[in-house]
């Protein structure tokens, strides 16, 4: 079973400011105290929007925290509701917009899949890894994405078949492919490993 | 070394004081292929005892094969190209065209459109503004000139698009605010033009000031080859040693050597005709818009289609 990096798999940069933009949205899915600081210290030129997902058992956020007065601020509790919130963002923003984003790879790849749908290019867009590796994962199969898998091996969501997460990512999608393990020889499956803690 | 028909000119139209139309035919009766809106061909045009080159887009609907138009302005300064097309050209001459190349394509994926041409520059924005219709995208155009009469397509504009084509007309005053063109559109937003190099440097500035990234600001500017002094090239592959008159460009005179390089626009916007310097004593006029600020100062490369040496010598790896 292949462990190394493949060349879909993404390599994420530290998160920096854009200062060409005139708007930015920083979008967060997860917490970093140092990132915050960092980059809430150090703002750049424009107006800005935080859209957090609110859903640790620690309401004391650094994001927020850190957020300058002037700054629009935006929270829920769950994913799916916080991508409304950056959907309703998008919808009214205008040309000279950044986003950035910051999270678990599946909250920062559908954030992606949003605004890809809003016509936004790479330029515009940058993302960081941070908290979970969990993969969401594509089955090859049914096409059902199976969200938050920490195991090598998963049952698929969708139709049962236990899926070998690989590391081939498709951008379009957001999520690693999924492949039935035991194809050849029925019913002779591994026992699953966490490896993407 | 690029795919060629020998076409024939089947019609000419006068548009305007210094502005013609062609219409093209393949002399074999064939098709033309299918081309993408913002696409150019470069017609070989003969001057004398030499080939003369020029880059002009296609400006007719992409999907009409039997015929592909071109529209020309006479140049000032013309070299000799323009001049040619407008004094000696007749319906019913055949020459050779290129194959269309296409380094002003849309964007596919854009939501919305915004086209402006200033002048002549309604050529590549006339043929994308047609694929945009056929597609069914939301666009507009900004069609600026200098009179009345020099708004040349601006009838075939006006049925392709109905209510969304603005005119600004020079002699009435009008103007392009890019500045409040560009504020406050939708994300998605793309923007195309082609027009003189002010107008195109004043529009990318105002971009960048609203934080539009470089991915949505797209432009053509083709630019013609300055004559200048004449100087000495070697080519160390070719082992050819020559003076270039100051009536050529680098490109013509390694061509008139017989040597074989390789061009697409000739207009110093492609890239593609990059060569190596090896050495030059003397100044690189650098006249193209491909090369990097870096790229010039280090000396080492130079496009032949427009740029020149002042005064010495240069060796090129060719």
């Amino acid at each position: 079973m292949s462990t190394l990096a493949v060349k879909s798999q993404p390599v994420y940069q530290e998160l920096e400011w854009d200062r060409s933009g005139t708007h930015h949205i920083l979008f967060v899915a997860a917490e970093d105290a140092a990132l915050a600081h960092r980059l809430l210290a150090n703002p750049p030129p424009g107006s800005m929007t935080l859209i957090r997902l609110n859903d640790s058992a620690n309401p004391d956020s650094a994001w927020a925290k850190q957020l300058a007065a002037s700054a629009r601020y935006l929270e829920a509790h769950a994913l799916p509701e916080t991508l409304d919130l950056l959907r309703e963002a998008l919808y009214a923003s205008r040309m000279g917009t950044r986003l950035y984003l910051a999270g678990p790879e599946d909250a920062i790849w559908q954030a992606s899949q949003l605004a890809d749908s809003f016509g936004m290019t790479r330029d515009e867009v940058r993302q960081m890894q941070l908290g979970t590796t969990a993969r969401p994962v594509f089955c090859v199969h049914c096409r059902t994405i199976t969200r938050g898998v920490h195991t090598n091996i998963v049952p698929c969501s969708g139709c049962g078949r236990a899926l070998f997460v690989r590391d081939h990512f498709s951008r379009r999608l957001g999520a690693y492919m999924g492949f039935q393990i035991d194809a050849e020889s029925p019913g002779d499956i591994p026992a699953a490993e966490v490896i993407y803690p | 070394m690029n795919a060629s028909f020998n076409i024939e000119i089947r019609r000419i139209r006068e548009l305007a004081p210094g502005i013609r139309e062609f219409s093209l035919g393949r002399s074999d009766g064939e098709d033309f292929p299918v081309y993408s809106g913002g696409s150019h061909i470069v017609l070989s045009l003969p001057l004398g005892e030499r080939q003369h080159r020029n880059p002009y887009s296609l400006l007719g609907d992409p999907t009409v094969r039997n015929t592909w138009r071109i529209a020309v302005r006479k140049q000032e300064q013309s070299r000799g190209g323009s001049a040619w097309l407008h004094e000696q050209a007749r319906e019913g001459m055949r020459i050779d065209i290129s194959a269309p190349v296409n380094l002003f394509p849309l964007d596919r994926l854009g939501r919305h459109h915004i086209l402006v041409a200033g002048g002549i520059g309604i050529t590549p924005i006339l043929s994308q503004a047609r694929e945009l219709a056929r597609l069914g995208a939301d666009f507009e155009v900004h069609y600026a000139y200098r009179g009345p009469e020099y708004g040349v397509f601006a009838d075939e504009l006006e049925t392709l698009a109905p209510g969304r084509i603005h005119h600004y007309v020079a002699t009435r005053r009008e103007q392009i605010e890019f500045s409040t063109l560009l504020a406050g559109r939708p994300l998605g937003t793309h923007f195309y033009i082609c027009g003189p190099a002010g107008m195109v440097a004043a529009s990318m500035n105002a971009g960048a000031a609203l934080g539009w990234p470089e991915s949505h600001l797209h432009s053509e500017q083709f630019l013609a080859p300055t004559g200048g002094e004449p100087f000495d090239v070697e080519l160390t592959l070719s082992n050819k040693r020559f003076t270039v008159p100051s009536d050529l460009s680098l490109l013509e005179a390694i061509e008139q050597q017989g040597v074989d390089a390789p061009y697409l626009c000739r207009g110093g916007a492609c890239g593609q005709c990059e060569t190596e310097v090896i050495s030059c004593d003397g100044e690189l006029l650098h006249h193209d818009l491909y090369l990097s600020a870096e790229e010039r100062a280090s000396g080492k490369k130079i496009m032949p289609c427009v740029s020149r040496l002042k005064g010495g010598c240069m060796t090129l790896k060719l």
